[in-house]
């Protein structure tokens, strides 16, 4: 009940920032030069389309009465059309969010799991050589251009050791259902997740040595040790269980960033998913779409966060409900 | 300025922080100098088109005969200038907007913490990639819209170090004193905030840097300009037949941008250096067999310490915090150990449980608890690769830590740690057994069961401290050490909590050591009292005797700093603060602080002089104290 509440609120509270979110959006079309109904409807789009586009946004109306046609045209969701294709952006926009989810879900769970997992080991030991190299190496590579560690495993494993395929999901002509087709997919994944999961393994090295030495500091675990728990027990029944908690949180905070690097691996994989649609709409200046992306993108973080939150709260008893 | 440099050394002091300095430093100098290196012109077409490295063309040429070696380092300008020039941006609006939501609180604290919030929420590198497709593509505006993004970042930072200053006694004096806000703001809060910002700094650059290159990847860079970014995007049109073009770039951004982050790294550690090192799971000492001269479990003193000495290691500094203390506790005796904070009571219990912290070492002692000895010659007992004290923990001794300071595990309920910790110990024993001991150590401490569900945070101060103290019982331990534990609690509550102890250890036949700053809370507790100097035991007697005969000038003056109820009012002794924590050897280290030092006592250390059975005192002029009253000694 009492996280039926929690979740109640938490909910509310998330209303303002999508509004903020709409109101930048709205705010940044009017800002940008040129004229709107242009930005909307594109360049090349005949007159009467140019009319339904300024009946629709009420671009002939005072600036409040347009802000709130705006909000009212976006929160039912409609984020216009494409200027190239004339389709609704929403449904442009759906159809590409599978591809992405699989690809930033994989890579994010192949570096959580094995970057907590090297975090904790090394958080054991901190200040030894091995913590330092470590956690100088995790840094390096949540330096690393994610778009260029792509070329880079393109370079290697497709052009010179022609082993793994260097673009696609599917291989053109390939097995279109059953076991053959999930395989073909598994194997064009390799590569892009493992330039998104190299780069996030850094992160989460970093994010589990700091949480979990953070908690190896704490009192409990004195206690526990005083009590002669051996070190294992010690690991997991306090360290790990009370350092997860930070890991999630941040987990959810940090979706955008995921987000990000998801994108622009795409790009260079040719991963048939929300980046490939965003940098295709850069080329061809397809403004609603890249306003459409930057909307729904803004609502999965904060979605993202709100149920990392929720998860928080039903994980840890301190959490005031 | 003294703490600037402090930073650095701090800094470079590490192999990672110093190479990261040196990296930055080396960028930004080849970023400066690049128009009077002898470099090719980055921009000017050749007929050489994709040559691969070479003498003339160190990293190759790319599709339109340019050198990329040169390119490369004109690059460097072009990402230190978006770092540079998005990170200041972000840090003064930041560190303004911040200030003022924390200095001035209230509403105005609210609004913006609010709106901080929402910054956090949206994905940067989106709204970052919209405002520069709707607005064109240039540096200018490239790094405007990360520094529109970013500035929550450091007004945060800045807000919560606000806050942290506000609360510190130089700037309530600075207002109290009639400084106006800006006065304030300017002289104190800015200066003394501004540290982890720029720590933060460098990790925007490094985020600035990824950024850009980011949206030059999508074909979002400046036209005009030779970044990075924009070298990979045309590279990779070119991957298979030149692939230096793009590995070249990349490698130089990995390498400013991995420094960037390392230096915010080493930064973060030179000003808190202990997170470096804490924490960890206990290292391994080396061990000594049992002796063969031990009384065996049920015979001798319940516990028996001789010549403990313990150091910590802080830096290249070796802090000596308990320095050849002896002692020993009577079977159902009870000694409570006093001194001020620092004065190595507290290390002396934890040596005790030997869970002291990697930085701890034994210089030398020998323990034993039980009649077993656990700890000889400074190193800990252990048989057949299994540590002694491993096996006397919790059954033989238990200890209450202050369980305000999260002594007890947040995430399970108090009945889920009483329970394991009875089955770790009782192998074999069910859960429902020791669900039923649990209750009744509940019953034993008068606390209702149905607390046992409950959560630590979910009860208060007392009910935790109680929890504790019935988590120590347990498995019926012999000796118990408790360290502060009514410190954190009122009067009333401490008051009655050291009482329960009291009688339950006279109840259930235990021995107590009981760790305090308090001279009052102990004398009630306890049959004799240590006190506690530097280190060092300095004076020792029954509570009785402590109290009608303080023999050294320090437990004089713990006495005299208690308040007196009854009596007529008086003014309470303080002592005056500690100049250094004495480390010569050769003096007494209490004579800088007493009233009553000679020149011996500055220049000899004192013996332990034995005023009577059971009463010691270590100071030269002992016998003349002991005998007078305490009042002529207070002024």
């Amino acid at each position: 009940m009492r996280l039926l509440r929690y979740v109640f609120y938490r909910v509310l509270q998330i209303v303002p920032v999508a509004l903020i979110v709409v109101v930048i959006n709205f705010l940044l079309i009017h800002l940008a030069p040129g004229d709107v109904s242009i930005l909307l409807a594109g360049e090349d789009a005949n007159p009467e389309f140019m009319a339904t586009i300024r009946e629709r946004y009420g671009l002939d109306e005072p600036f409040l009465q347009q802000l709130w046609s705006y909000l009212v045209t976006i929160l039912s969701g409609d984020f216009g059309q494409s200027y190239r294709t004339g389709e609704p952006v929403i449904g442009l926009i759906m159809e590409r969010v599978p591809a992405t989810l699989l690809l930033a879900g994989s890579s994010l769970a192949v570096a959580a799991i094995l970057g907590t997992a090297i975090g904790t080991a090394i958080a054991r030991r901190p200040g030894s050589f091995l913590d330092t190299a470590i956690t100088t190496l995790s840094i390096a590579l949540f330096s690393i251009p994610v778009f260029w560690l792509g070329l880079m495993l393109i370079l290697f494993f497709a052009v010179r050791l022609q082993l793994l395929p260097s673009s696609g999901m599917i291989t053109i002509g390939g097995p279109r259902d059953g076991l053959g087709h999930i395989l073909d997919i598994l194997w064009h994944m390799v590569l892009p997740v493992a330039a998104l999961a190299t780069v996030w393994l850094g992160q989460y090295v970093r994010l589990a040595r700091v949480s979990v030495s953070e908690v190896l500091a704490e009192s409990y675990v004195t206690t526990g040790r005083a009590i002669g728990y051996p070190e294992r027990t010690i690991m997991t029944r306090f360290g790990l269980r009370n350092a997860l908690l930070p890991l999630v949180t941040v987990l959810g905070l940090e979706l955008g960033l995921l987000l990000t690097g998801a994108v622009l691996t795409e790009t260079v994989f040719a991963w048939p998913g929300l980046g490939r649609l965003i940098y295709e709409a850069i080329l061809a200046r397809d403004t609603p779409i890249i306003m459409g992306a930057f909307v729904i993108m803004s609502f999965t973080v904060m979605i993202a966060s709100l149920v990392t939150d929720i998860l928080y709260a039903a994980l840890d008893p301190r959490v005031r409900l | 300025m003294g703490r600037g440099l402090r930073l650095l050394r701090g800094v470079v002091s590490t192999v990672p922080g110093a190479l990261s300095l040196a990296v930055v430093l080396l960028a930004l100098v080849v970023a400066l100098a690049a128009p009077w290196l002898d470099l090719a012109d980055p921009v000017a077409m050749g007929r050489e088109v994709y040559k691969a490295p070479s003498a003339a063309h160190w990293f190759g040429t790319d599709n339109f005969g340019r050198d990329v070696f040169s390119r490369v380092i004109w690059g460097t300008r072009v990402a230190l200038v978006v770092a540079i020039g998005s990170a200041v941006l972000s840090i003064v609006v930041g560190a303004i907007i911040g200030a003022i939501a924390g200095y001035f609180g209230g509403l105005v604290d609210a609004a913006l913490s609010r709106l901080f919030d929402v910054f956090l929420l949206i994905p940067t590198f989106f709204l970052v990639l919209l405002i520069v497709a709707l607005f064109g593509a240039s540096l200018p505006m490239t790094m405007f819209a990360i520094a529109l993004t970013t500035w929550p970042r450091s007004a945060r930072i800045m807000r919560s170090q606000v806050l942290s200053l506000k609360s510190r006694v130089y700037v309530q004096a600075a207002l109290a004193s009639g400084a106006s806000h800006r006065q304030v703001i300017v002289r104190h809060v800015i200066p003394n905030g501004i540290a982890p910002i720029l720590t933060d700094g460098a990790l925007l650059m490094g985020l600035a840097v990824l950024t850009e290159a980011g949206l030059s990847f999508l074909g979002l860079g400046d036209q005009n300009s030779v970044s990075w970014g924009r070298m990979i995007f045309e590279g990779q049109r070119q991957l298979r037949l030149a692939p230096w073009m793009s590995i070249a770039p990349g490698v130089a951004m990995l390498v400013l941008v991995a420094s960037l982050n390392l230096l915010g790294d080493a930064l973060n550690y030179a000003m808190n250096p202990q997170l470096r090192t804490r924490g960890g799971a206990p290292r391994r000492r080396g061990t000594a067999p049992p002796p063969a001269d031990e009384p065996g479990e049920g015979h001798g003193a319940i516990l028996r310490v001789d010549n403990l000495s313990l150091a910590y290691r802080v830096g290249r500094r070796q802090i000596v915090a308990v320095d050849g203390v002896s002692f020993s506790l009577s079977r159902g005796g009870s000694l409570g150990i006093v001194g001020e904070s620092g004065c190595g009571k507290s290390s002396l219990g934890s040596a005790l449980l030997q869970t002291v912290p990697n930085n701890a070492d034994f210089l030398s002692g020998t323990v034993s608890i039980d009649g077993q000895t656990v700890l000889a010659g400074g190193r800990p007992i252990a048989r057949q690769g299994r540590l002694r004290i491993d096996a006397l923990r919790w059954t033989h001794i238990a200890t209450i830590f202050q369980s305000a300071m999260n002594a007890l595990n947040p995430v399970a309920t108090v009945e889920r740690q009483l329970v394991d910790a009875y089955r770790h110990h009782r192998r074999g024993a069910s859960r429902a057994e020791a669900r039923e001991r649990a209750g009744a150590v509940f019953d034993l401490i008068g606390v209702p069961r149905s607390r046992l569900n409950a959560y630590p945070h979910e009860l208060s101060g007392g009910m935790r401290q109680r929890a504790m103290i019935a988590l120590s019982l347990m498995l019926e331990p012999k000796l118990i050490i408790a360290d502060e534990p009514t410190t954190a609690l009122d009067m009333l509550i401490q008051d009655q909590i050291l009482g329960e102890i009291e009688e339950l250890r006279r109840r259930l036949g235990l021995s107590l050591i009981l760790v305090s700053h308090d001279m009052g809370a102990v004398s009630e507790t306890c049959e004799r009292v240590a006190v506690m100097y530097a280190g060092r035991i300095v004076e020792s007697a029954p509570t009785s005797v402590i109290f009608s005969r303080p023999s050294h000038p320090y437990t004089r003056a713990l006495i005299d700093a208690l308040p007196d109820l009854t009596g007529a009012r008086r003014k309470l002794a303080s002592l005056p603060a500690v100049t250094d924590q004495a480390t010569c050897l050769d003096a007494c280290r209490f004579a800088p602080r007493c009233p009553h030092a000679t020149d011996l006592c500055r220049t000899v250390s004192p013996p332990v002089v034995t005023l009577m059975d059971g009463h010691d005192a270590e100071c030269h002029y002992a016998a003349d104290f002991a005998p007078q009253p305490r009042e002529e000694l207070v002024r």
